[in-house]
């Protein structure tokens, strides 16, 4: 059994003039230890995703549909009271701004000790070792004066780092991360992902990293989603996806990056942009911005097809796989 | 080789921290003392960019890059330092006399939500710096040139009544390009165009600058913290560190062959689609603060190669066999 | 251009001032109330029954009639008579008008004065910005009765008692706006300062733009929201200063009544049993600052950048 499986899950927004509709059947597994990644650009939904999974998107969104099994139980169903059991305990988050984790007017040991004390029944001094512990494990220089030390004291990087500490704080199954290095410099990026990356590989722990940088996706996780207008357009292992993306979108955006195109020349582009809540259009949401586009695309969702070890939602791709089929078949 | 179009000479900038003199006035050790304190942005940083170029000025936050691109629009005055274009001196110059080099200089900024004024429309927003700057034009002629401009950028001409908020961040910052186009300028500063913009629309907006330069025979001057945007959009690179320009290559040879250890760590960090882990040079401690600048190489705490001499004699620029500059007493003495 | 105009028209109805405006119950009804004493007291000599200020219609035999419903009542006067047998209804119809007319003259002349000093301490800085915004902190520190009692007795002293009452009007609102921009060139200013660091600022700075036209061109109509918000509370808080003012004896006379005035009027004569003389016009007083301040509440929310979700 997975550690975490989300079932066709639906997420809409209650706005004026009715629900839009935010996540549209989003299913994907994690295993222990695994590291996924989520890919998307901005509007995607990404961070929805992950924020639904500890049930905590903010009014006037709310689950619509669609199961979110932690160790078999069903997170979606699960009071506000066990839930607060279960967030920053065995599933954690990070953040893109660490500010939204740390109180300004607390130091850092208060916070960590805070964290503990929330969910484990243990001394004060206890708790400090653990955050000492934790602090030592993400290697901040000093981490006995950074205890007392209050947040606005700390750089961008460390103040990342002390996040990731608090994160591990209470041994978590699962690491929600939301663009957690997006704020900050490319050698520190550097930095804190690798850092990610070990201590999960040495504690065990999954990793869901929500990003929307292909070359952090390469780097750090074993199998990645890509999502275009609330659904998973895409989703298998990270090496195959970035070697041969099947669905167009993933290749246009892989494509895009200026380093793989030819030094001063012009680069490859998807037309247009992605459509906003209010219009998504019918069928495939990418049909308008795709050059394989057919009618069919245009009326129904693409059911996922799989190529090689890869899921992908795309008729195209789905007739080059039945084409392959017919070859081999006309060949034996 | 011709004289360059743009020309930054000594340029330093300090942004004064102390506020006024009662403020400065501290009681330290049982007697008042004037205590003042300034961020020292920009210290000592010569560049020159050519007819036709794109010269990128990279670093990471702090490092004085954007700076920079502000004193040469003259957005703000340097502390120290001269600003040449075209020959002719113009950090000093005011009112009528600058509006020449106001049309012939042009901005893009970095946040395509805020570089839009709200309450004003697309055209609105054109036309204004047509006028302006072309009292004499027939209105068709101002419509003619809106119409061109927004062309050129990919926006329709019939959405001009529309505001900005009513556009995507991409369309936003295809906008304010046209609004710089508007005016036919010859040299732009683009300070992180596309840093506020999703990957899909990077390439486009990227796309668009280099179609500018090449049908309009532009001349850039481009700040970014990207590198993999730097080596495909850029002639020439200067690499700067904390308000110091510690390399300065053709973009090939700096790719190839970087010099600095600054540059090297810088370059090893991008995030690559072929990597399996990140696989970057780690460099120690964190980037000093611009408030008390470390002596010597501003580098020097954090560089591998550093020893005694790099920690008291300020290192200049010195040309390489590659063809670059670099401003490193270790490359200098064939430590490194 | 008539397409111009529909579509304008179409897109405030499909906005989300529109929308909220709707919703909110207590703004429809404080608006409807609102515009319904402005009209009434802007076609006051169409709809009085009688012209307080014409002294040919004042028949002292009238005087302190009690509101119809009462014992003694005439159906001729609905609200009763005031001491000198003036129509009470026409009186606060008339009053509300003057009332008003202080309370928008004087907020007028605050947003011009608070706009522009606003404007420039908030975008110059410096020396410029330090005197301005302490001749604002030393203004505010008096109170603007204070001033306006002072004010107004040396107009009393030096125009006579005559002439007072012709220029009353333009003393109050002079009085009323020149001690109240403060307010109006504080928030200003704050907004300015907001504003000026976003870069559509420098982009018009780039252009090559004066002072002048980036400051009233660019950034002022960026700050609009605030100040019509601060303005609305403002004219209520007016009208109270005015009604103050009048209640002290040091605003409008009683040959050209408002709402102050005439509370002050009918208070010798509570004592005598004569209450509606002094409740009436104090309810319509009481009604018409809630509804503006009702008001000024919604467009604050409304306007609040962080709680708008169009």
């Amino acid at each position: 059994m997975a550690l975490l499986e989300v079932k066709n899950l639906d997420v809409r927004f209650a706005v004026r003039g009715g629900d839009l509709t935010a996540l549209r059947g989003i299913s994907f597994t994690l295993d222990k230890g695994e590291r996924l990644g989520l890919v998307g650009e901005s509007g995607a939904g990404k961070s929805v995703a992950a924020f639904s999974i500890l049930n905590l998107i903010a009014k006037p969104g709310y689950i619509a549909g669609g199961q979110i099994l932690f160790e078999g139980r069903d997170l979606a169903a699960m009071s506000e009271r066990e839930l607060r059991k279960i967030r920053g305990n065995r599933i954690a988050m990070i953040f893109q701004d660490p500010m939204m984790t740390l109180n300004p007017v607390l130091t850092i040991g208060t916070q960590m000790v805070e964290a503990i004390l929330a969910h484990r029944k243990i001394s004060k001094k206890e708790a400090r070792a653990i955050a000492l512990d934790r602090l030592q494990k993400v290697q901040i220089p000093s981490p006995e004066k950074r205890l007392d030390q209050y947040p606005h004291e700390l750089s961008g990087g460390m103040r990342q780092r002390v996040i990731i500490a608090i994160a591990l704080l209470l041994d978590p199954e699962i690491i929600i991360a939301d663009e957690p290095t997006t704020a900050l410099d490319v050698t520190i990026q550097a930095e804190i992902m690798d850092l990610l990356l070990n201590l999960c590989e040495q504690e065990n722990v999954a990793l869901m990293l929500i990003t929307h940088d292909l070359g952090v996706v390469s780097q750090v996780t074993q199998r990645m989603l890509v999502m275009y207008s609330g659904r998973i357009i895409e989703q298998g292992p990270t090496r195959e996806i970035i070697n041969d993306a099947q669905h167009p979108y993933t290749q246009g955006l892989i494509n895009a990056l200026p380093q793989m195109g030819e030094p001063g020349a012009r680069l490859f582009q998807i037309p247009g942009s992605m459509p906003s809540l209010k219009n998504v259009p019918t069928g495939c949401p990418f049909h308008p911005r795709c050059s394989f586009a057919t009618d069919h695309c245009k009326r129904a969702m693409p059911e996922y097809v799989r190529s090689g070890n890869v899921d992908v939602a795309c008729y195209e791709v789905a007739n080059l796989i039945e084409q392959e089929k017919r070859m081999q078949e006309a060949e034996s | 080789m011709t004289s360059p179009l743009v020309s930054i000479r000594d340029l330093e900038k300090r942004f004064d921290l102390s506020g006024n003199l009662l403020e400065q006035i501290t009681f330290e050790g049982g007697r008042f003392r004037r205590k003042q304190e300034a961020v020292h942005a920009i210290n000592g940083v010569n560049l020159e960019v050519h007819k036709g170029e794109a010269l990128c000025v990279v670093g990471e936050s702090g490092c004085g890059k954007s700076t920079v691109a502000r004193t040469v629009m003259g957005l703000l005055s340097p502390s120290a330092g001269e600003i040449h274009y075209d020959g002719q001196r113009i950090d000093n110059l005011e009112g009528k006399a600058a509006l020449p080099y106001r049309r012939k200089m042009q901005m893009i900024f970095q946040n395509p939500y805020a570089s839009l004024n709200p309450r004003m429309t697309i055209q609105q927003t054109l036309e204004e710096p047509i006028r302006f700057h072309h009292p004499g034009w027939a209105a068709t002629e101002v419509r003619d040139k809106i119409h061109e401009v927004m062309h050129s950028v990919g926006i329709d001409p019939d959405w001009g009544s529309r505001f900005g908020h009513e556009f995507s961040g991409g369309q936003r910052q295809r906008i304010a390009i046209a609004r710089a186009l508007a005016v036919d300028p010859e040299f732009i500063v683009a300070d992180e165009p596309i840093s506020a913009l999703d990957v899909s629309i990077q390439a486009q907006v990227l796309n668009l600058l280099m179609d500018a330069q090449e049908s309009r025979g532009l001349t850039y001057l481009f700040i970014t913290h990207d590198l993999a945007v730097v080596e495909h959009f850029g002639t020439r690179v200067a690499v700067m560190y904390l308000g110091r320009v510690c390399e300065l290559a053709d973009t090939k040879t700096l790719f190839a062959t970087p010099r600095h250890p600054y540059t090297q760590a810088l370059l090893s960090a991008i995030p690559k689609l072929e990597d399996d882990r990140p696989n970057h040079i780690r460099l120690q401690g964190e980037v000093p603060t611009p408030v008390n600048l470390p002596s010597g190489c501003v580098f020097h705490g954090r560089c591998p190669y550093a020893n005694d001499r790099c920690r008291q004699e300020i290192p200049q620029l010195i040309a390489t066999d590659g063809g670059g500059q670099v401003a490193c007493h270790a490359v200098e003495e064939g430590r490194l | 251009m008539t397409t111009a105009t529909v579509s304008r028209w179409d897109r405030f109805r499909e906005s989300f001032f529109w929308y909220s405006f709707k919703r909110d119950k207590v703004a429809v009804i404080s608006f409807v109330v609102l515009m319904l004493m402005v009209l009434s007291a802007v076609f006051a000599p169409l709809l009085a029954p009688a012209d307080p200020y014409d002294l040919a219609q004042i028949d002292i035999l009238n005087s302190e009639l009690p509101p119809v419903g009462l014992d003694g009542s005439d159906p001729a006067f609905p609200l009763g008579t005031d001491a000198q047998g003036r129509d009470l209804l026409s009186t606060i119809l008339y009053g509300t008008r003057v009332s008003l007319m202080i309370g928008f003259g004087a907020v007028v002349l605050q947003a011009v004065l608070g706009i522009l000093f606003g404007l420039l301490a908030g975008y110059l800085g410096g020396k410029i910005d330090a005197v301005l915004m302490r001749i604002a902190d030393v203004q505010l520190s008096f109170s603007t009765l204070m001033v306006a009692i002072i004010v107004g007795a040396v107009f009393k002293a030096s125009f006579g008692n005559l002439m007072f009452g012709e220029i009353a009007i333009y003393m109050l609102i002079f009085i009323i706006g020149v001690a109240e921009w403060p307010q109006i060139a504080r928030t200003v200013r704050a907004s300015v300062l907001a504003e000026k660091k976003k870069e559509y600022v420098d982009a018009a700075k780039v252009m090559g733009f004066g002072t002048p036209r980036i400051m009233f061109r660019h950034i002022l109509p960026n700050t609009l929201s605030p100040i019509f918000v601060i303005a609305t509370v403002q004219i209520a808080n007016a009208i109270i200063s005015e009604a103050a003012l009048s209640f002290l004896g040091l605003g409008m006379p009683e040959t050209q009544p408002s709402l102050g005035s005439l509370i002050k009027s009918g208070f010798d004569y509570i004592q005598s049993g004569s209450w509606w003389i002094t409740l009436i016009p104090g309810l319509v007083l009481v009604v018409l600052v809630l509804v503006i301040n009702l008001l000024g509440d919604w467009l604050r929310d409304v306007m609040n950048p962080r709680l708008y979700k169009g």
